[in-house]
């Protein structure tokens, strides 16, 4: 690390000056922000799919069509359902299943469809809450990991000074910058990670509300039928 | 890694990640001026009343001023000015921060209007003391005065003077230097940790031929005041390099130089 000359200070001999360990927590920290950026735009799209699938289904849902027609149609696509069309699939598979057994109690058919649309929503929520955690996990941390970087740099820099008589500013600022371009990458790492699981987070909320709420009101309808 | 209905977006959102990162990079490199611009070495430059004469350099020939035409007249009640001194060919001061021909001659014009100035005024007063009979004492007293200073003017010049002078040259380019130094000090002195008072303080400074310091500056006479002692060490060590003559033989002489400093003398 050469503090003592103050040569040009373009970004690329910033970075390159820097101690090892120093370039090693800004590699670390570039490809967690990259990845960080990549789930951000992954769980956007899939979130806002989600609640795109949930719209429509529910309004198909309530327009009050043959529910055996609407079954027939998701389980006809050659796409696995998502959504709330998972659960609604799986819960009347299951009631379909058990009252062509005829002599299951109404409660045992009603038990069973309603075990099968939870493990359904179960699954649908862990699809969901999918990668919240490794962002709340950059958004907390990076700013830390950047922070060792920077530290690790200045005392470097200042260790520079310990073998000069006069101690001037131009030989620490170099290394200072480098240090401090460590924390740049974590908060620029951490701060999209913070602002997008908090959004990311209250998205699932909601829908899970509304799958839960589904789920309530198709036992209802499917009680009523049987 | 990834949930098999995410596998659509992956590699439309691997590409918009990277483009963030692209951007925020060329912002980086936009935003900021990266280049480092160093700035000029600035001159250190000290204003002094007295130009130092520098003794090493072999004076420039003197010019002759065109002689000065005093007409020698009857005077009625001749004063102490009776030995009219004609004005010997000036010596032209070098300067010895300026080396250039150039300011040279300007300074030879300089000193050369001077002469005719003084000159000039040398014939008014005779004139008027021709027309006045009785000159005032102040008139004598004026005249006096020029003449001495010519006189002087004169002692300094002459080839045969300025070898005989050779040593106390020394000595005065030796006090200049010592001068020059006390002052660059005092420039980076904290005057108010000295005090009140005008204390006085022995230093003993070795010193190279660059003008750095070759070793700690020790204090052989302090001034009592703990604080102050360490300020005027402070700024001996902020004030290098310090001005030392660039002749070896006057520089030995500042190898060891021993510095009397009194911070609140201005």
């Amino acid at each position: 690390m050469n503090v003592a000359v103050a040569g040009d200070m373009s970004f690329y001999s910033l970075v390159a000056g820097a101690s090892l360990p120093v370039q090693l927590v800004m590699l670390i920290l570039v490809i967690v922000s990259l990845f960080s950026w990549w789930y951000i735009f992954i769980k956007v799209a899939t979130l806002k799919r989600a609640e795109r699938d949930a719209e429509e289904f529910e309004k198909t849902f309530w327009m009050g069509g043959d529910l055996n027609k609407l079954y027939e149609g998701i389980a006809s696509n050659h796409r696995k359902p998502q959504g709330m069309a998972s659960i609604f699939e799986a819960g009347f598979k299951e009631f379909v299943r058990h009252r062509q057994q005829a002599r299951m109690e109404i409660s045992d058919v009603m038990e069973g469809a309603r075990r099968a649309m939870r493990a359904a929503y179960n699954r649908e929520m862990d699809d969901l809450d999918a990668h919240l955690p490794f962002l709340a996990s950059v958004g907390s941390v990076s700013p830390y990991v950047g922070l060792f970087g920077t530290v690790w740099g200045i005392m470097n820099a200042f260790r520079g000074l310990s073998n000069v008589a006069q101690a001037t500013l131009t030989q620490v600022a170099p290394g200072i910058a480098e240090a401090l371009v460590a924390t740049a990458i974590g908060l620029f790492a951490a701060i999209p990670a913070v602002i997008a699981y908090n959004r990311f987070a209250s998205s699932v909320d909601r829908l899970s509300v509304r799958y839960e709420s589904f789920m309530e009101e198709f036992t209802n309808i499917l009680q009523r039928k049987s | 890694m990834l949930r098999t209905r995410e596998n659509p977006e992956a590699i439309k959102a691997a590409a918009l990640s990277l483009t963030v990162h692209l951007l925020l990079l060329g912002a980086l490199l936009v935003s900021f001026s990266w280049k480092n611009v160093h700035p000029l070495t600035v001159a250190d430059v000290e204003l002094w009343d007295s130009l130092p004469e520098s003794v090493q350099r072999p004076l420039p020939e003197p010019i002759k001023p065109p002689e000065p035409v005093v007409q020698e007249v009857p005077k009625p009640e001749p004063p102490k000015l009776e030995p009219l001194v004609e004005p010997e060919p000036q010596p032209v001061v070098d300067i010895a921060l300026e080396r250039k021909k150039q300011l040279l001659a300007e300074q030879k014009e300089k000193v050369l209007e001077q002469k005719r100035k003084q000159e000039e005024a040398l014939k008014e007063l005779q004139q008027e003391m021709l027309e006045d009979p009785a000159p005032t004492r102040s008139q004598n007293d004026a005249l006096k005065k020029l003449q001495q200073e010519t006189l002087s003017e004169d002692k300094s010049t002459g080839e045969q003077k300025i070898q005989a002078s050779r040593a106390a040259a020394n000595a005065s380019v030796i006090g200049e230097f010592t001068s020059k130094i006390k002052a660059k000090i005092r420039g980076h002195v904290n005057k108010t940790l000295c005090g009140e008072g005008n204390p006085e303080l022995k230093f003993e400074i070795g010193l190279m031929p660059t003008g750095e310091l070759s070793g700690n500056p020790k204090i052989v006479k302090s001034s009592g005041n703990v604080a102050c002692d360490d300020a005027v060490e402070r700024a001996i060590r902020a004030s290098e390099p310090l001005p030392v003559p660039a002749d070896a033989t006057v520089f030995s002489q500042f190898r060891n130089l021993k510095l009397t400093f009194r911070p609140n003398e201005s």
